[in-house]
């Protein structure tokens, strides 16, 4: 955790009676990046901005989005920071950013940024497997490359993914099948894989704890999820299925009447500066900026140079639309 | 003396104008708390639900959740699975109370503690206990083999029983603890059987506590999501129903529908109020002799079995959480480190401390609230009394997630006063004080029935004001019971999470979220270190306010409530 923020929580934490306005130089962002990322990141960010004092709420993007759209009568923040954009498509969320264009914005594709200028997308995540390698031995299959090799009777009972209707991981994971074999196979294939599938979670990062426990063998999660696992030593592998992995970018945007707006907005540029790009290569599978080194990550990963041959052209526009019939279909295809 | 008593119970209790005043404000103050920060609140979910995608007000919301496929079977889950927790906590609940208050078993103060722990464990991390325990590569499978099924209707129901159970002591406890031996001597004088004194005395008197028992374990377990999300594996429930919606699909008014359904078991407290409302037969007579404990090795082998399983059981949960927290790599590296404890999560420790602000401050507004309520709406009746009974109740069938959001949405506005304690620790303390309003309520409305109403008067009648009444003669009675209620809400307000999530601020988080973090970003081992610190910080607060407590009592001032408690304890 950054060592900075810690005199200062425990201070405040303990005095904290009444809620203090947020002074000149002072920032409020959410964001659902991981707690070691924005630690990483805020370092760096506090050398180039000594003057500015950034204060994250972090909160896992399905709680995020529920407090997100709680708070829009009065919001809280100025800066929504890395957060799921199939998420930030929601209309209730959408609404809560206005438009701004970043400095250096114009470097991202199209895909990477709103038309409006509500939000850019620097960075992102990649659906993944996470395979504990002493149970895979134990029931003697080979190890999974795709999502049609999880279909193997081999992972009968074995296998665990995220509920779509309650994770957001989970959507991605079946929008993507569904948008890269198209309909009628994709949903043959999430009905092959439902023969084998023990449980459906209702948070994404859950199937991955299951599996580096041993609990199961294969729990379909994120990358940066299974990396985490790997870094602390369990018996894990990563795998980005070779089929159709499905990836989800992390948005950043400008909150709608925020009391800081040229702060709010100082920060963002820096999400897009040379010096972030540098640390999000150390910590990111997916960098959409340009010419950015590629991560270690992405190597250990076994990613291909270009990550287009992998992450398929996304529809997020039409994923978030599509959503809520696709989640009915899903759910009475599986039956649980 | 007995006389005078029953000349002044044939009479109305008159009040004075300041014993008026104080009957007053002890029930004013609490119904405008209730107001504020339940019932207003609430009505803006209500409001919610009726919200239709399209913007305007109808039953659209409430169409569409009938409409759903897998409703119908989501609900039988929900009542099949609350159902079934509820008769193991009500049985095992009394067997443990009466065993803990009607008999001299030795060690009974270990089942006591054992009881504690899964109210102070996260509920999250005690999920997690259980995994590692019962899962399929948990240390009984790998000890002996077995192909052990715990995600599912069982583990739900083995995971809500150890989160209900001790709620159920505790308000039976309260049921049991005042007894008039001279009914069991008059019965043994005219040969009743110990059984048949039991069915007859015992149980009749047990008759409400048991039913408010059941009623707080039935909607607990039906609103908890934590150990659903954990251990529920396919079983859903209706409250990972509002969770997929709200959370999942950033649905907010159909999630509001779901949380307006889980309101309805509450409507079984009408039946609770009318069981309550009718006076008990030779209940907390002023004479009462209180029962002694007897040996009797028929009774006591038995339930002495049945009561030290069940503390064992809850004490190899946790104790395989405390023992996970010290392995350096559960559960593959085995070897013992300290290095969990170095929390790296953000904040440290601090939160933690927050965590400690809260917890003192929901239990002392708590206890102090409920206890006014309790003692007011004694001396209410008719259509006032069940009004604010019932209201009192409701807040029990609220799930977490539900009250959180509903707490952002009233609070969270540019309201000068409102809008004041976003954002603070004292709205998270009421937050979690408004959670377990109802099981407080219930426990103490339970542990009043026993004090005789003719004792209070006495004691006005010899000169004393309401409040002398207050603090010689119901007080020194209920402080047990104040005492249980205050541990609870402190021990609940140290880990709750759902509604909490909601309502930490950048610089105000607490220690649950941080557990969550912890196991979110896959650091299983410190999420158990860090639940082990509440535990530990949870166990020392309360140690050393059982020890201020204890000291206070010796003071000369306070010795004659001591006295008095000794006798009736």
């Amino acid at each position: 955790m950054p060592k900075h923020l810690a005199p200062m929580t425990a201070t405040l934490a303990l005095s904290a009676f009444l809620a203090a306005p947020a002074l000149a130089g002072e920032i409020t962002v959410y964001s659902s990046l991981e707690d070691e990322e924005i630690a990483a990141y805020l370092e760096v960010a506090q050398r180039e901005m000594p003057d500015l004092t950034v204060n994250v709420l972090r909160l896992s993007t399905g709680d995020m989005g529920a407090r997100l759209i709680a708070e829009a009568a009065n919001p809280q923040a100025d800066v929504l920071w890395g957060f799921a954009v199939t998420n930030i498509l929601n209309p209730q969320i959408y609404d809560l950013l206005e438009p701004y264009e970043a400095e250096g914005v114009d470097q991202l594709d199209a895909q990477y940024r709103d038309g409006d200028g509500r939000w850019f997308a620097p960075i992102g995540y990649m659906g993944a497997f996470c395979v504990n390698t002493m149970r895979l031995e134990q029931i003697g299959a080979e190890m999974p490359r795709s999502w049609s090799d999880l279909t193997d009777p081999a992972f009968e009972g074995e296998v665990v993914m995220p509920d779509p209707g309650s994770s957001g991981t989970g959507y991605l994971q079946i929008a993507a099948i569904l948008q890269g074999m198209g309909e009628e196979e994709g949903w043959q294939l999430i009905q092959d894989l439902d023969a084998n599938m023990a449980q459906y979670t209702t948070s994404g990062s859950r199937p991955c704890r299951m599996a580096q426990v041993g609990e199961y063998t294969v729990g379909a999660s994120l990358s940066y999820v299974a990396m985490q696992g790997i870094d602390q030593g369990y018996p894990l592998e990563m795998v980005i299925p070779e089929d159709y992995a499905g990836y989800e970018l992390e948005g950043n945007g400008l909150i709608r009447g925020s009391d800081n707006q040229e702060e709010a907005q100082r920060f963002l540029d820096w999400t897009l500066s040379e010096s972030a790009a540098q640390v999000y290569s150390e910590h990111k599978a997916v960098v959409t900026l340009p010419g950015v080194p590629r991560s270690p990550l992405a190597d250990q990963a076994g990613l291909p140079e270009d990550l287009s041959d992998v992450l398929f052209q996304m529809d997020f526009a039409a994923s978030g639309e599509a959503r809520d019939a696709i989640i009915s279909r899903w759910r009475e295809l599986v039956g649980r | 003396m007995t006389e005078a008593i029953a000349t002044l119970k044939a009479r109305k209790p008159r009040m004075s104008a300041e014993g008026r005043l104080l009957h007053m404000t002890a029930l004013v103050v609490p119904l405008v708390g209730l107001a504020i920060f339940f019932l207003y609140p609430l009505a803006i979910i209500v409001q919610r639900s009726f919200v239709q995608r399209d913007g305007a007000l109808g039953l659209g919301n409430y169409r569409d959740v009938f409409g759903m496929g897998h409703i119908g079977r989501v609900v039988q889950n929900s009542l099949v699975m609350s159902g079934l927790t509820t008769l193991i906590c009500v049985v095992l609940g009394f067997a443990i109370a009466y065993a803990l208050q009607r008999t001299r078993l030795p060690y009974r103060r270990l089942i006591s503690v054992a009881l504690l722990l899964p109210l102070l464990a996260p509920s999250l991390v005690q999920a997690l206990g259980l995994i590692f325990l019962f899962g399929r590569n948990g240390l009984i499978s790998q000890a002996t083999g077995w192909n052990l099924q715990i995600y599912g209707l069982w583990g739900l129901v083995i995971s809500n029983t150890m989160y209900a159970l001790p709620q159920a002591v505790m308000i039976i406890q309260a049921a049991l603890r005042h007894s008039d031996s001279r009914q069991y001597d008059a019965a043994m004088v005219l040969g009743a059987s110990p059984w048949r004194q039991f069915v007859d005395i015992t149980l009749p008197k047990a008759r409400f506590g048991l039913l408010s028992a059941g009623f707080v374990c039935f909607t607990v377990t039906i609103t908890d999501f934590g150990n659903a999300a954990v251990i529920g594996g396919n079983y859903r429930v209706l409250a990972t129903e509002i969770y997929a919606q709200v959370v999942g699909q950033m649905n907010f008014n159909m999630g509001a529908v779901v949380g307006i359904f889980l309101l309805i078991p509450t409507l079984l407290a009408f039946y609770l109020e009318k069981v309550a409302a009718r006076r008990e037969t030779g209940g907390g007579s002023e004479s009462a002799v209180p029962v002694t404990p007897t040996r009797s090795a028929a009774r006591d082998l038995p339930l002495g079995l049945v009561a030290f399983a069940a503390a064992l059981f809850i004490v190899a949960v946790v104790g395989t959480v405390v023992y996970a927290s010290f392995v350096s790599l559960w559960p593959y590296r085995l070897d013992l480190t300290l290095r969990n404890y170095n929390i790296t999560a953000q904040g440290g420790y601090a939160p933690l401390w927050t965590s400690l602000v809260v917890s003192a401050q929901a239990a002392v507004i708590g206890t102090a609230l409920l206890f006014a309520l309790v003692v007011a709406q004694r001396r209410l009746t008719g259509g006032a009394a069940k009004a604010v009974y019932l209201l009192a109740i409701v807040p029990v069938g609220v799930p977490g997630l539900v009250l959180g959001l509903s707490y952002v949405l009233s609070f969270n506005v540019a309201h000068p006063l409102l809008g004041m304690v976003y954002g603070t620790t004292f709205l998270i303390a009421l937050c979690n004080f408004y959670h377990y309003h109802s099981q407080g309520f219930l426990t103490m409305v339970t542990g009043i029935r026993t004090v005789p109403p003719a004792l209070e008067e006495t004691v006005t009648c010899m000169g004393g004001s309401s409040l002398h009444g207050m603090r010689d003669a119901i007080l020194p009675v209920m402080l047990p019971t104040l005492v249980a209620v205050f541990f609870f809400l402190f021990m609940r307000s140290m880990v709750t999470l759902s509604a909490v999530i909601f309502l930490i601020t950048p610089r105000l988080s607490v220690g649950a979220v941080s557990v969550l973090r912890l196991d979110q970003a896959g650091f299983t081992t410190q999420a158990a270190a860090f639940s082990v610190c509440i535990m530990g910080v949870v166990l020392a607060a309360m140690g050393l306010m059982k020890l201020a407590l204890h000291l206070l009592s010796r003071r000369p001032e306070a010795a004659s409530s001591a006295r008095k408690l000794e006798v009736t304890d």
